[in-house]
């Protein structure tokens, strides 16, 4: 379950640092997108999820958090098997008696949640201090670079593990910690874009034109150098979803009594060599199904916004 | 933390190198279910760090089946008088080092059991802090007077394991606590123990090496002075996970493993290669409630207060709980509900006690008597490592409670932190276990339930700070009966006490199940232990 390796190379940044505007470059692009059906099937997928995750309780027949709604009696029931009420467990139930299909959407919409948040704010704080340093320079330049290499020098599972260890478990705090890790590479990439960007002449017009540093910075060269870090971002959605499953697997992430995807599958760790597989397998294929989506529509995003290829 | 991501790997390379069975005769592979957090034998007085302390050091005696004390380093002993004991010390045993064994040693390890700046909780030292002197008429012989009546001495000493007092510099030792003892040295730590070099003791086996989170391997102790175990080498490897230590166990790896899951019994049973067996314990798993404190951290209640300090607030508690629903669903059948703080059958319990009655209905009643209709808000600390299925019981009583409008979250923690957490006073609402040993009922009522008083060494793990004169006055005179009939009637009436006040809230008593492959046999201990010097070598 390690993150995977995210971190575009320096060709890569280059070629995407077009802006998107209507232009023959951007017809290419999405007819790039629509003509790769397994595109299309993430995107089906990811929206399908997404609206799952807005309307839970149409689809849920258990609100898995709520611990008056499900018994400890219907433990550990294999799927398709009937509760005494007359309730179908479609999925089977896990070991506090959850249905588990409830127990998979509630999860599937944490994982999105924590995925979609903790990537906004990090890209939010990432740009900012990428975006500073780069046009700043500097000492401070110097400082906040090397504040983003001490964070990139860590293993990010080992950073998140000390700080939930510290400041204890919850989505909010599994979010802090993702953000903690992963700002720094948006950072890194925002700075080498702006960079580049700073020295070409419409910055240098704006100047002349006596435009403040902070408007140059945030209405001309972020918006010119934003591409490759938002491309980045889309990859970042599905790490920070693997991360938090991670954390919450290992032990450290969400509340036990609130199962994220990461935490079931964790919980029927314990009962595969008794049986019980339905506890671990269909939340893991529900992760895997998430973060397959992500991962492929990122990826193909990064492809497509490569005018090199073809 | 890191535990579960370590099986991981570990399930994945059992996959690949199954079938790398290590039948060397000679060597015993153990899967533990809790690693011991120290060898220091004075740490913390918690089951796998007693049970590897037996491995490598003695003491002066030892608990037999029923829990009565046994000869082990003392010869014999007897009382003189209500405060004086006399024990009469082996001559003919050594250390692993190669030093003689004598009573400065002894007296050595009491020293070091008040001199100990690393203890967690009062391991050890509810015992000495009660001895007014201790003398050494000759180099085998101990006279220990004491300050209270303690009739069960030799039980008490029972879990005092003995150190040697080569690992510090020092002079004439005396039990003289104000000046050091006669050590001049600095007295040893934690860490001196665990990477061995104070790790010297006269038990059956002496540390090879201890690494935390890996394993911990022994050897025999060939001058060991009793009965030479089977085995040469013992390695024990923590794995806390269910599944990964049974895995462990089929694929070879280990040759046998503490607490397989319940669940898993029936695999164990369809497979001939394997046998296990299973001894109903002495360990409760109990809630502990803080009612010492008006103002809890964990507790959202409307007006502020503390609710746990109402007595049907906890009498609610207990009747909101489904304890055989615990043991039948989560438990697989294999515990016993526990009406009580001890087993029926132990010293001092009630003999057959009322069974706690399974009854929401009347515990919202007697919520709403108390003046919490509404209920309360509270966090529900827990271990997930520690006790057999803890999180799994812990989800359940959360479950329990919120039925009947407590709405309880529960967070469950890897041991380490929930024991250091607990004793700094930092819960409201907690669930512990506890295995009675020596004294009966006594051994509960006086580490959890009595008013913490560390001068006398009781209260030491009452961390909720229940206080009730009435019951203290009983179980402090029972403590100090000598006449064992009356012990027994106090305890009893004590023990009535603590269940009627429910200033604790017993669950149920764990059993214990051990596994082994054929070709190594073992009977199971009611105190849970896993002892490889009793791990016998059967016959194929």
């Amino acid at each position: 379950m390690a993150a995977p390796n995210t971190r575009l190379d320096r060709d890569e940044i280059v070629a995407v640092r077009q802006p998107l505007t209507n232009t023959p470059q951007r017809r290419a692009m999405l007819g790039k997108l629509k003509r790769r059906p397994s595109v299309r099937n993430s995107l089906i997928a990811l929206l399908v999820i997404t609206l799952i995750g807005l309307c839970l309780p149409f689809f849920a027949q258990q609100d898995p958090y709520d611990l008056t709604s499900f018994s400890v009696m219907d433990n550990r029931m294999p799927p398709m098997s009937e509760s005494f009420d007359g309730m179908v467990f479609w999925l089977g139930t896990d070991g506090q008696g959850r249905d588990m299909l409830s127990a998979i959407l509630y999860g599937m919409r944490i994982s999105l949640l924590v995925g979609l948040v903790s990537t906004a704010l990090a890209l939010i704080i990432g740009v900012s201090v990428g975006l500073v340093a780069a046009v700043l320079g500097g000492r401070i330049e110097a400082l906040l670079m090397r504040l983003v290499d001490f964070v990139l020098g860590f293993p990010s599972i080992l950073v998140a593990l000390v700080l939930l260890a510290m400041i204890g478990r919850g989505v909010d705090k599994v979010i802090l910690a993702i953000v903690m890790v992963q700002w720094a590479n948006y950072a890194r990439i925002m700075r080498s874009s702006a960079l580049s960007e700073r020295r070409k002449e419409y910055v240098e017009a704006a100047h002349n034109l006596g435009y403040s540093t902070g408007r140059v910075m945030f209405r001309h060269v972020m918006p010119n150098s934003l591409s490759a870090v938002l491309v980045l971002a889309t990859v970042q959605i599905a790490s920070a979803i693997t991360l938090e499953a991670t954390l919450s697997f290992l032990g450290v992430g969400v509340p036990v009594t609130e199962p994220s995807l990461g935490l079931l599958v964790a919980n029927g760790f314990d009962y595969l060599m008794s049986g019980a597989y339905w506890i671990s397998f269909y939340p893991g294929i529900a992760l895997l199904i998430l973060i397959f989506s992500l991962n492929l529509v990122g990826d193909r995003l990064r492809t497509a916004l490569d005018p090199k290829r073809s | 933390m890191n535990y579960k991501k370590t099986q991981a790997c570990a399930v994945a390379a059992l996959a690949t190198a199954l079938g790398a069975t290590s039948l060397s005769a000679q060597e015993l592979t153990i899967g533990l279910s809790s690693e011991p957090t120290a060898v220091d034998p004075h740490y913390h007085d918690l089951t796998p760090n007693n049970q590897l302390g037996m491995h490598i050091y003695s003491m002066l005696a030892t608990p037999d089946a029923n829990l009565m004390a046994q000869p082990e380093l003392a010869t014999s002993w007897e009382a003189e008088d209500d405060n004086t004991w006399v024990f009469k010390l082996r001559e003919d045993v050594k250390f692993s080092d190669g030093t003689d064994f004598d009573a400065s040693d002894v007296i050595f390890t009491f020293c070091r059991v008040m001199n100990n700046e690393s203890a967690i909780g009062s391991t050890g030292s509810s015992v000495v802090s009660n001895f007014e002197s201790v003398e050494a008429p000759d180099p085998h012989t101990l006279r220990i007077k004491t300050k209270q009546v303690e009739p069960i001495m030799p039980e008490m000493l029972a879990g005092v394991p003995i150190i040697s007092d080569s690992i510090v510099e020092h002079d004439d030792i005396t039990f003289d606590l104000p000046n050091d003892c006669g050590v001049t040295g600095t007295w040893p730590s934690i860490d001196d123990f665990n990477v061995g070099e104070a790790a010297v003791g006269t038990g059956p086996f002496k540390l090879e090496k201890f690494s935390k989170g890996a394993e911990i391997s022994l050897m025999r102790n060939e001058i060991y002075f009793g009965t030479q175990p089977d085995w040469e080498t013992v390695t024990f490897v923590p794995v806390p996970s269910d599944g990964p230590r049974l895995a462990g166990l089929l694929s070879g790896d280990y040759d046998m493993i503490e607490s397989p899951a319940a669940r898993d019994v029936a695999q164990i049973e369809e497979n001939e290669a394997f046998e296990y067996v299973s001894t109903p314990s002495n360990r409760v798993i109990f809630l502990q409630m803080d009612i010492g404190r008006g103002d809890s951290p964990f507790i959202t209640t409307e007006d502020g207060s503390n609710p746990f300090q109402d007595v049907r607030v906890r009498q609610a508690i207990s009747m909101a709980i489904d304890r055989q629903a615990i043991v039948d669903r989560i438990m697989d059948g294999l515990a016993r509900p526990a009406y009580q703080f001890i087993p029926d059958e132990m010293f001092g319990a009630i003999p057959s006690p009322a069974p706690m009655e399974y009854n929401p209905e009347k515990a919202k009643e007697l919520l709403a008597e108390a003046g919490y209709p509404d209920g309360f808000k509270v966090t529900f600390h827990a271990t997930n490592d520690r006790y057999i299925n803890d999180s799994q019981i812990a989800q359940a009583v959360a479950q329990f409670l919120t039925r009947v409008g407590i709405e309880t979250e529960l967070d469950a923690m890897t041991r380490s932190m929930f024991f250091s957490r607990r004793s700094g006073r930092e819960f409201s609402f907690s669930m512990g276990g506890w295995a009675s040993s020596e004294g009966g009922a006594a051994s509960f009522l006086r580490q959890y339930a009595v008013t913490t008083d560390d001068a006398r060494g009781v209260g030491g793990s009452n961390y909720g700070d229940w206080s009730d004169p009435e019951f203290d006055a009983f179980v402090l005179e029972a403590i100090s009966t000598v006449d064992e009939t009356k012990r027994s009637e106090l305890l009893q009436q004590a023990e009535q006490m603590a269940v009627d006040k429910l200033g604790f809230i017993p669950l149920h008593f764990e059993s214990t199940l051990w596994a082994f492959r054929k070709g190594v046999s073992y009977d199971g201990r009611a105190d849970q232990f896993t002892l490889a010097y009793q791990v016998e070598r059967a016959t194929e």
